[in-house]
């Protein structure tokens, strides 16, 4: 409606520079205001919080709701960022990994380990390193010369940048160094698993960080990587993101800093999406073979997306260890509880949606969190315990039609007869009431024997129940995702509409 | 045997060489380093633990042979099977025998039920859907784990007394040992050669198989094949909760169990070739072995238990990098 | 429909319409195969015609439309179910399971015990050479023996109906030759339903004939005529 009204209005311009210029503007805002909103949402987020709850933005003492929920947010848009990069590479590109939390965990633990057990200069074997890979390359390859001195002259620069010669580099050295060893870590389990065929590059993936994972925990790297209790690094963050103290407000500052690499992210996925390579990497998703006889090299694209992605995860990786609550890399960051997560938000967001696993990262993330702080009492008293058991009776018996409904057409359809829709609806109905009643009579010795009085539940025990519950849900009704259902549903709406004037245009 | 032989593919005659190659060089690395008796402990141990694995990579494999499913839940159902066979076994007031023996049952008969119902009310309307399904049982096994945790604790279950006659002692290459790992090798041979009659002498196996390469044409010949789908399903959970059950009076039971015999068994599935029941079956042994003689090695000499952990993924991946579809993969 | 108790043709497929996927594959497609017969689709490449036939096996069932199959309505069954019904099946490119002997092959498509020992007189009378393979697995058959072995398995069951998929494609001019024969042998006692490329073999085989354009049947009559109308055959199959 808007929209339609900017553009007539545009329209009208008569210089045609000017108008060309209003045009990119005025596309500009009506594609990202929304996004621009959110944004400006979660930048005034702590003070939203603070207003609301009554508590301090910056707090002398590590307490109060606003700067509780500044760090659970910092954590929550973190994990929306690694969510990000997996649907890049199981959305868009096809690709099911499911080592990705490699990447994660491989961010925390390359720079804490370089800033925490280094403490000598390596540039000089650095330097070497790098002469003998150009030499290698040099006497291996018919690598051109020019190539070659670029290559040595690129490496030179940045081992001199990254590898100080005096013991101990800065957190940005580390982290760019974690940076360059994703790349490595992407490059080299690209080569070797990019061959593989679907569910055998899933399983291989799948071992290699299950192998980091045990390596990681196992006590014989104690001494690197602190094996079970991880890698405690306390005051070796610069002072500008460490997010502990929270008196001079650098905790709101090093929330603002998430939110900016947030946006980076997300803006440096849609614009790799929208490139030329990102329709090639769509492509590949849809028909790889295809994609291979137009010309393309598909390993290449896979291997690109494959860095891509692993880079946003090492990131994420470093900043979820800076906002982790015990200040520690831990094992569980390789763990598969990582590539699971990621994937999770991504099917419930819309697998191949740009703000699904955003969407869902945040809901599912910070819902816990809520749910977490409270105690809920289910008293027996005003709730009942036989009404609570014949509600959740009741709600299998649904899922139960529900997931059953193709067997149980035919049956339907008899039962209704010719009567049409509602005579369907009331068949299920129907049916409904007598598996509930059937689960009433069958668990009603069961039930009265439990013991269950005003009992105060604690939603931790209760989370990943319930979480798994949604998920099956979603996996079963909605496969599309949240998302990418919504988009669906408009996407339907409008071409019915377009549909509906076609037809009112041929119509006399 | 002359004819097996002659019927194999070229590529998985070099994977059989290839497997009595590695086999040989395990058994020679053992004898020579750890000498006779522990070598030969050694190899028992890995022989019972192959077999234990082989009882959850065998229905995981059947499963993707046929449905294309990847089966994450497989870890689970050895969960439950281990934990409400401990359950009855305790719960009920009878002699040792009749309660091992409807430990065995009634955890067996359970986790098929669950098998059957998961199968037909959830996998079933995935089938256009392949990757939801693959996350489907992972879903599934995390919230069954939640379940397990939810009814019988997080402590660890102790280790139940098998019936006497199974509680006896032999001695073996020095060593003293319970009638009952004689127990589980056995059973797991049985259910080896069981399931090879299964696939290889009846009509249900020959359908089998055939599904394997081509569901859709199977149903063209008048086949209900979906039936047949829901019954392998059943199959191979049932199979998986054996071995829970058949673990409980060895190492007792813990809920990270199904999560580490999972892995086993995909890294097995993997090694054999997904949905080779040969495969998995040399696979097995090959695996268990491995791990056995890399735990006995990094004991005697690298005091570093995490060789013993990474060798069955190195493993794996080795053959991968050899054989991209697994030791008896159908190359594509 | 099932007001004639003896209906006239064996199958009677009427304007149905089948998507694979979101593409409208068929969109109207009428064959009617009188018993005794053996009818041929023609058509060009990637016109329909191996869809029609896994529409009425039930393998891509049509969203609109009916098959009668002896007068019963079929669409909307599940595949086996129509096969159990009478209809055996050959796909094209000669589908075997590879794994399988050749024995287990044939025995797989047994609808009741014994089926294959009663037919085996007529089965390895039409093709010798499949009970000298018997025990080979499948994938070890060469392509001509391979067809033979898809033609047999559906003769194992009493099919009343077959449907056969390019039984020609890729063979030896020879095997060509066996394999029309074969088919005009068993056509004696079953009524045939063909996909052929091949215009000389269809020619020589069908007594009658459906023409599919673009998913929508356009022509169809006794092969007799076909023969003759040049102009036809021209237009709609571009063989001179």
């Amino acid at each position: 409606m808007i929209e339609r009204t900017v553009y007539r209005t545009i329209d009208r311009i008569g210089d045609p520079a000017l108008r060309r210029a209003a045009e990119s503007l005025a596309r500009l805002v009506l594609e990202n205001w929304f996004y621009a909103l959110v944004v400006l949402v979660l930048w005034q987020f702590p003070a939203i919080v603070a207003d609301l709850s009554g508590s301090e933005v910056t707090p002398r003492r590590p307490t109060g709701e606003s700067a509780f929920w500044q760090s659970e947010m910092a954590r929550a848009l973190v994990l929306a960022c690694l969510a990000m990069s997996y649907n890049l590479l199981f959305g868009y590109n096809g690709i099911i990994s499911f080592g990705h939390a490699l990447f994660f965990g491989a961010g925390g633990y390359i720079t804490f380990i370089l800033l925490a057990r280094v403490d000598q200069s390596y540039q000089q074997e650095a330097l070497i390193a790098v002469l003998a890979v150009v030499l290698a390359l040099a006497i291996l390859t018919r690598i051109t010369a020019r190539r070659l001195v670029t290559l040595a002259l690129g490496g030179v620069l940045l081992v001199l940048l990254l590898v100080p010669n005096t013991p101990g580099m800065t957190f940005y050295q580390a982290a760019a160094l974690a940076v360059l060893g994703s790349i490595g870590l992407s490059l080299i389990s690209g080569v070797v698993t990019l061959r593989l065929r679907g569910i055998y590059f899933t399983m291989f993936t799948l071992a290699l960080a299950e192998m980091f994972f045990v390596l990681a925990k196992s006590g014989t790297f104690r001494n690197v990587t602190g094996a079970e209790d991880g890698l405690g690094f306390g005051d070796l963050l610069p002072a500008a993101l460490n997010p502990t103290p929270t008196g001079d407000g650098s905790r709101l500052q090093m929330y603002r800093v998430t939110i900016v690499f947030f946006v980076i992210v997300f803006l440096a996925i849609r614009r790799y999406l929208n490139s030329p390579v990102g329709r090639v990497i769509v492509a590949i998703r849809e028909n790889e073979e295809r994609a291979r006889t137009i010309g393309y090299n598909t390993f290449f694209y896979k291997l690109l997306t494959m860095i891509f992605a692993g880079v946003i995860a090492t990131l994420s990786g470093v900043l979820f260890v800076i906002w982790a609550t015990d200040k520690r890399v831990h094992p569980e960051m390789l763990s598969l509880k990582f590539t699971v997560d990621p994937l999770l938000h991504t099917l419930i967001g819309g697998v191949g949606t740009l703000t699904g696993p955003v969407v869902a990262a945040l809901g599912l993330i910070l819902g816990e969190t809520y749910l977490r702080n409270e105690t809920f009492t289910l008293e027996t008293e005003v709730l009942g315990l036989v009404p609570l058991w014949q509600f959740a009776v009741g709600l299998i018996a649904a899922l139960l039609i529900l997931f059953l409904r193709r067997t149980l057409r035919p049956a339907i359809h008899r039962l209704a007869g010719d009567g049409g829709r509602w005579s369907v609806l009331g068949a299920y109905l129907a049916l409904w009431i007598v598996v509930s009643a059937a689960g009433l009579v069958a668990g009603g010795q069961v039930v009265p024997d439990l013991d269950l009085q005003d009992e105060v539940f604690d939603v931790s025990d209760l989370w990943d129940l319930f979480l798994g519950i949604v998920f099956v849900i979603v996996v079963m009704l909605l496969p599309h995702g949240i998302v990418g259902t919504w988009n669906r549903f408009w996407i339907t709406r409008r071409i019915r509409r377009m549909e509906r004037a076609l037809q009112r245009e041929k119509a006399p | 045997m002359q004819t097996y032989w002659t019927n194999l593919t070229p590529q998985h005659r070099r994977s059989w060489l290839l497997v009595v190659v590695y086999v040989a060089l395990l058994l020679a690395i053992s004898w020579l380093d750890f000498g006779y008796n522990t070598a030969g402990q050694t190899v028992f141990r890995g022989i019972l633990l192959g077999m234990l694995v082989f009882l959850v990579a065998s229905g995981l494999s059947l499963i993707f042979g046929l449905l294309d499913v990847l089966n994450f839940a497989q870890g689970a159902f050895l969960l439950i099977g281990a934990y409400v066979g401990y359950d009855i076994y305790h719960s009920l007031d009878a002699s040792v025998e009749v309660r091992f023996l409807a430990a065995i049952g009634g955890g067996v008969l359970l986790v098929a039920a669950i098998g059957a119902v998961m199968e037909a009310g959830l996998i079933r309307p995935l089938y256009e859907r392949p990757i939801f399904q693959i996350v489907l049982t992972f879903g599934l096994a995390a919230i069954f784990l939640d379940f397990v945790e939810r009814i019988y604790g997080r402590n660890p279950k102790q280790p139940l007394s098998p019936p006497p006659l199974l509680n006896e002692k032999f001695t073996l290459f020095q060593q003293s040992l319970s009638v009952y790992r004689l127990f589980i090798i056995g059973l797991g041979l049985a259910m080896m050669i069981g399931v090879y009659i299964l696939l290889n002498r009846t009509r249900i196996g020959i359908i089998i198989r055939a599904g394997v390469q081509d569901p859709e044409m199977v149903q063209a010949l008048g086949i209900n094949v979906r039936r047949v789908f829901t019954l392998v399903f059943i199959l191979g959970s049932a199979l998986a909760a054996l071995g829970g059950i058949a673990l409980v009076p060895y190492q007792g039971a813990t809920l990270e169990m199904g999560n580490q015999f999972l892995i086993l068994a995909i890294v097995v599935v993997v090694i054999g070739g997904m949905g080779s029941y040969e495969g998995t079956a040399v696979a097995s042994i090959v695996v268990g072995l491995t791990r056995a003689v890399a735990e006995q090695l990094s004991l005697e000499h690298f005091d570093a238990p995490v060789l013993a952990e990474t060798s069955i993924l190195l493993l794996m991946i080795a053959v991968l990098l050899v054989q991209p579809s697994g030791l008896f993969g159908r190359g594509e | 429909m099932s007001a004639t108790p003896t209906p006239a043709h064996i199958l009677e497929v009427r304007g149905i319409h089948t998507f694979i996927g979101e593409f409208h594959i068929l969109e109207g497609v009428t064959v009617e195969v009188p018993p005794g017969s053996i009818t041929v689709l023609l058509g060009r490449n990637g016109a329909g015609k191996t869809t029609t036939l896994r529409s009425i096996i039930g393998l891509a069932p049509p969203r609109a439309g009916e098959i009668a199959f002896k007068g019963v309505p079929i669409h909307g069954l599940r595949a086996h179910k129509i096969a159990q019904m009478g209809i055996g099946y050959v796909p094209e490119k000669r589908i075997i399971f590879r794994d399988l002997t050749v024995g287990e092959n044939l025995l797989i498509a047994e609808r009741d015990k014994g089926d294959l020992e009663r037919k085996a007189d007529f089965i390895f009378g039409l093709f010798p050479d499949l009970k000298r393979l018997y025990h080979l697995p499948g994938g070890h058959l060469s392509g001509g023996q391979q067809q033979m072995l898809a033609i047999a398995r559906a003769l194992v069951a009493d099919n009343s109906l077959l449907l056969i998929d390019e039984p020609s494609e890729g063979l030896a001019p020879v095997l060509i030759e066996h394999m029309m024969e074969a088919i005009r042998q068993l056509s004696a006692s079953t009524t045939v339903l063909l996909v052929e490329q091949n215009f000389q073999v269809a020619s020589q085989l069908a007594e009658r004939y459906v023409i599919i354009e673009e998913g929508i049947s356009v022509h169809s009559g006794l092969m007799a005529d076909l023969v003759q109308d040049k102009a036809l055959i021209t237009t709609y199959l571009g063989v001179a």
